[in-house]
């Protein structure tokens, strides 16, 4: 299927809606191949830059000691309760990914336990090679997937959907963009949904015996050409689909306890629509609270353990509760990619804090992750550090995200979607079949390029 | 006049409502599942949306209005009733009346709000308006919130966040000086704090709102000290605890990328020595060691917070023995070793408000607020110029509103933005006459603002230190969208304890208009005060109507038909012509 059909996507598609109305489908259902289509691929960033030296650090040999030396408050320490767990010889996780809420019964998985059952990958140094400690600069660059270039008018999840050859003409809810605000990696997507929770995406308010009449009015005042009226037509075919399609409540499956606050229940919003079977293929994610310059905690404690234990739960419950039988195994089809802006400083400052770093540490959780420990591991050595400071970039962000894109996704157009990206191979964080990267030349003069800041600056 | 009707309107049962959104192949539509043969798909979405209208698909972009409409929807929060025809009495044609209203909202000293002052004084917020003196405003709020001597014995860091966000609301529903309000919230963005960061800045964000209020109309180095030295801002980006032993470079940072310069001026890396100067010899942009540098500058910009004898007042307090005494180099300006205390912060806020790459980002900023989110580039440099030539003068940034509210561009550019939802909820509000005032302890103002804050542009709460967005595009998200219109659909529901509605519909509405053409014409003028497209307003009529001849009185004793005329008001409020800016 070309590109330009792609756009024949019909979030929403109002006959589509009306005719699965009450049931529950399969994309089979519209004649679609079941492998590797109905991959989902959950893509969580955290705000405000992630420290990763915290969450994956050094446990032994020189770089330990450049580690305590940079650290004395703030590192993560080898022995005593909050001993980091040991991924390998040489590098250990924060102690809060395997911790549960207190509960009766059998504990599910944690973050660490899903580590050690090969079901989460991590990538270290990895991030952008590019001079910039800028936040919203940063976030930008990888959210559009171009490095350097703010203008472009599509982010990279938009970009997948435009021209993954392997997805099916109708589809009635592609991508879910979970938050306040469409995600810029969804950038120019007409195929996400925008919301926080299906209970409050609904028109069922105002006075009662009017609401229908309401909406069927407000169809034919937004419908029109403008992009106004298109973004509320699409608004409304979403409604739709999200009223006729989910239940009310929710409970999570498998003893999956989701974290409270906002990051637990959005996770649980994509569990839900992932469950509801009407198509789901890409969710975007936010967790912010990272951009820890002050009062991060000593010796492993503090506020960002505790907030690495909402990450931690939040993720070992998405697994859980999506970890079924049968056609219930919806992890086998999950992939969820966790990044951040950038790294944080090797040194710690005075303030108990860490300043804007560089080189990260990314997660890759799934039913195909291969799991282990990726990446090349530069070093703390003074001369290995990125402007002296931090910790270098090994592994290009796009490396691990076009390994999804191609082993999971099946999508190859690797040069459309992160255009500029070259010398693409396996990093082997997922398993699955590889294809040959695209670059995207007879794609990328069709328009992709195009920096259209009429909407999107 | 007579319209058609549209016999279509009767028995709208959910089946009926789908078939009728596009949803023709709903039929098979039954309770026990739904059939998925036969359908017939749409090849896209424009297909599926052409189908809405058996008529051509209308082009949708609005034409140009009234030039106060333009006014009362981008210097303010949208016209209350009223408003429309005082601007209309200001001048002979358009550009006149534009002058005039320019002229007096640049001149806020000069407007009167006896209903703004009396709702306030109503309301009885504890924590606001104790005093305009900024340094006594602050030492109040710490006394009272964080050192627990509030008058009404309730010390919570909350009550202030609280009546800060209570009285904003009512300020931009009430007040006549809208021009401020705008721009309060614009700085107040554009120094991004998150009022939930702490209970540090929940107690002190007030301050900052008064700091920015006050030179509103004045001097932006003055505001961006006033702002820098805020206690609010300095806990929230760190800056109060940097010293020379340990510097923090946070607030430099975003000093550099957010306040001042913009990243459209960050080289990243580099050196000092290897960025290029420009004609008079400044560099053309900064570097992250600018950033080391001004962090160095810094050092020792603190608040008053009960440690080493600093007093515990909440003030500013400079602590000397934590500045970095040697001499450092910020933006090619040199700074010697040992000046007089806080001089070192003070020449780079200088030389931040000086500079050209300053004038040019804010410049665009504020266009990008009051015009379009890509403004034109003559209104953008003609007010960068403006800035950069008066850094220094007392009224800059009134000369520089004045620029851009004086460009023929301002009021020839119509529908390049869209409302986000403080300015739906206000202007809302403000259209259709509500009366309430949101007030501490107040069950229906807890109510409006539980729907309000999931709209996603809870007031003062984005967590990063750049915004809320200013440009359509972010604010197209289904969520903002789905609970603004939740949002607007329960105003006109909204009403206190014994029943009386807060946005009286009926109550508004003269005794004379009573047909649902008259009903409908009536109310396009108050929401919107400008006709509909006619095809729009017959779908206004028809949802009125509802199958009687439109020009028949409607009988308001029946209940069903006072809620279809609340409902009626809805739709205008849901409409796209109301989101239009």
């Amino acid at each position: 299927m070309s590109a330009s059909t792609r756009r024949g996507f019909i979030t929403g598609c109002s006959a589509s809606v009306a005719a699965f109305a009450g049931t529950h489908f399969n994309t089979l259902a519209f004649g679609g191949t079941s492998d590797p289509n109905e991959d989902i691929l959950v893509s969580i960033f955290l705000r405000g830059g992630l420290d990763g030296l915290n969450l994956v650090m050094p446990t032994s040999g020189a770089d330990r000691g450049f580690y305590e030396a940079a650290r004395p408050d703030l590192g993560v320490p080898v022995t005593g309760p909050n001993a980091a767990l040991p991924l390998n010889a040489q590098l250990g996780f924060h102690p809060a990914t395997n911790t549960w809420p207190n509960g009766t019964g059998t504990p599910p998985a944690t973050l660490y336990d899903l580590y050690q059952d090969n079901k989460l990958s991590l990538v270290v140094a990895a991030g952008m090679n590019l001079d910039n400690r800028s936040h919203f600069d940063s976030m930008s660059f990888m959210e559009l997937g171009t490095p350097g270039t703010l203008s472009t008018s599509t982010g990279w999840l938009t970009r997948h959907l435009q021209t993954a050859s392997n997805l099916p003409p109708e589809i009635l809810l592609p991508a879910l963009a979970v938050g306040n605000l469409q995600q810029a990696s969804l950038r120019g997507s007409t195929d996400a949904v925008n919301m926080t929770s299906p209970d409050s995406f609904s028109l069922n308010i105002g006075p009662f015996e009017w609401r229908a009449a309401q909406r069927v009015a407000m169809r034919n005042l937004y419908s029109a050409d403008s992009w106004l009226h298109e973004s509320g037509a699409l608004t409304l075919d979403a409604i739709d689909l999200i009223e006729l399609n989910t239940g009310d409540g929710y409970t999570p499956a498998n003893g999956a306890i989701y974290p409270g606050g906002s990051f637990g229940n959005h996770l649980q919003t994509v569990a839900r629509m992932i469950k509801t079977d009407i198509g789901l293929r890409v969710a975007t994610v936010d967790f912010g609270g990272w951009d820890t310059h002050n009062g991060q905690g000593n010796e492993g404690g503090g506020y960002y353990s505790t907030h690495i234990q909402e990450l931690a739960r939040g993720l070992a419950a998405l697994y859980t509760d999506l970890d079924g039988s049968g056609a219930l195994n919806y992890t086998s089809r999950l992939t969820v990619v966790v990044q951040s802006e950038f790294g944080r400083r090797l040194g710690e400052n005075a303030d108990n804090g860490t300043d804007h770093g560089h080189g990260n540490v990314m997660m890759v959780m799934g039913g195909n992750a291969i799991g282990g420990v990726h990446g090349t591991w530069p070093g703390l050595a003074p001369d290995q550090l990125f402007d002296n400071a931090d910790l270098e970039v090994t592994t290009d962000y796009r490396r691990v995200l076009s390994e999804v894109l191609i082993r999971r996704m099946g999508n190859n157009q690797i040069g459309a979607i992160f255009p500029g990206y070259e010398g693409y191979t396996p990093l082997g964080v997922v398993d699955g079949v590889d294809l040959t990267p695209d670059d995207g030349s007879a794609i990328f003069t069709d328009g992709f390029e195009s920096g259209d800041l009429s909407r999107w600056t | 006049m007579a319209t058609p009707i549209d016999s279509r309107r009767a028995d709208l049962s959910r089946r009926r409502l789908l078939q009728l959104s596009g949803l023709g192949a709903a039929a098979s539509l039954t309770a026990g599942g739904a059939q998925a043969e036969a359908l017939p798909v749409p090849t896209g979405r424009g297909a599926a949306m052409r189908r809405h209208r058996g008529s051509p698909p209308r082009k949708g972009l609005p034409t140009l209005p009234a030039a106060g409409i333009i006014a009362l929807n981008r210097m303010g929060f949208g016209p209350r009733p009223g408003d429309i025809a005082a601007f209309a009495a200001l001048g002979a044609n358009d550009p006149d009346r534009m002058a005039v209203y320019v002229a007096q909202q640049l001149d806020p000293g000069t407007i009167s709000d006896s209903e703004l002052d009396s709702r306030l004084a109503a309301a009885g917020y504890e924590s606001i308006g104790i005093s305009q003196d900024p340094d006594t405003y602050r030492a109040t709020l710490w006394d009272w919130y964080i050192n627990d001597n509030a008058p009404s014995g309730n010390t919570s860091s909350s009550l202030p966040r609280d009546e800060l966000t209570r009285s904003t609301f009512v300020r931009a529903i009430y007040g006549n000086k809208q021009l401020v309000e705008v721009m309060t919230d614009f700085w107040l963005n554009h120094f991004n704090v998150d009022i939930n960061h702490s209970s540090f800045v929940r107690t002190m964000y007030a301050h900052m709102d008064l700091v920015i209020r006050l030179e509103i109309m004045g001097n932006f180095r003055t505001m961006l000290e006033a702002v820098a030295n805020s206690t609010a801002m300095l806990y929230y980006l760190d800056n109060y605890t940097s010293s020379n032993a340990g510097p923090n470079e946070n607030f430099s940072r975003e000093l550099f990328e957010l306040h001042t310069l913009g990243s459209e001026n960050y080289l990243g890396v580099l050196q000092q020595n290897q960025v290029p100067l420009d004609g008079e010899g400044r560099p053309i942009g900064y570097v992250d060691a600018d950033v080391f540098e001004a962090t160095r500058c810094f050092t020792g910009w603190s608040f008053s917070y009960g440690v080493s004898g600093d007093g515990d007042t909440g003030l500013f307090y400079y602590r000397q023995d934590w500045h970095d005494r040697f001499q450092k180099n910020v933006l090619g300006v040199f700074i010697p070793q040992d000046q007089a205390a806080l001089k070192d912060g003070r020449d780079v806020l200088d030389a931040l408000a000086s500079h050209p790459g300053t004038g040019r980002y804010i410049a665009r900023k504020l266009c990008r607020r009051l015009i379009s989110d890509n403004p034109p580039q003559n209104v953008i440099d003609a007010a960068a110029a403006v800035f950069t030539a008066q850094w220094q003068a007392p009224d800059q940034l009134k000369q520089v509103y004045e620029t851009i509210l004086m460009s023929e561009e301002f009021r020839t550019t119509w529908g390049e933005k869209i409302k986000r939802p403080f300015e739906i909820s206000v202007s809302a509000m403000r259209a259709a006459g509500a009366d309430f005032t949101l007030r501490m302890d107040d069950s229906d103002t807890s109510s409006f603002l539980s729907r309000y804050d999931d709209t996603g542009q809870e007031l003062f709460n984005w967590p990063a230190p750049n915004g809320y967005p200013d440009v359509r595009g972010a604010w197209q998200s289904m969520t903002p969208r789905v609970s603004t219109w939740r949002l607007c659909n329960w105003l006109i529901d909204f009403d206190d304890a014994d029943d009386n509605y807060y946005l009286d519909v009926l109550g508004q509405t003269p005794v004379t208009v009573r047909s649902p053409n008259e009903l409908a014409d009536f109310w396009i003028q108050r929401i919107l005060y400008r006709p509909m497209d006619p095809a729009d307003r017959n779908e206004i009529v028809q949802f009125m109507a509802q199958g009687i001849n439109p020009d028949f009185d409607l009988n308001f004793d029946d209940g069903d038909t006072l809620d279809r005329l609340r409902a009626m008001v809805g739709l205008l409020l849901m409409s796209p012509d109301f989101l239009w800016r």
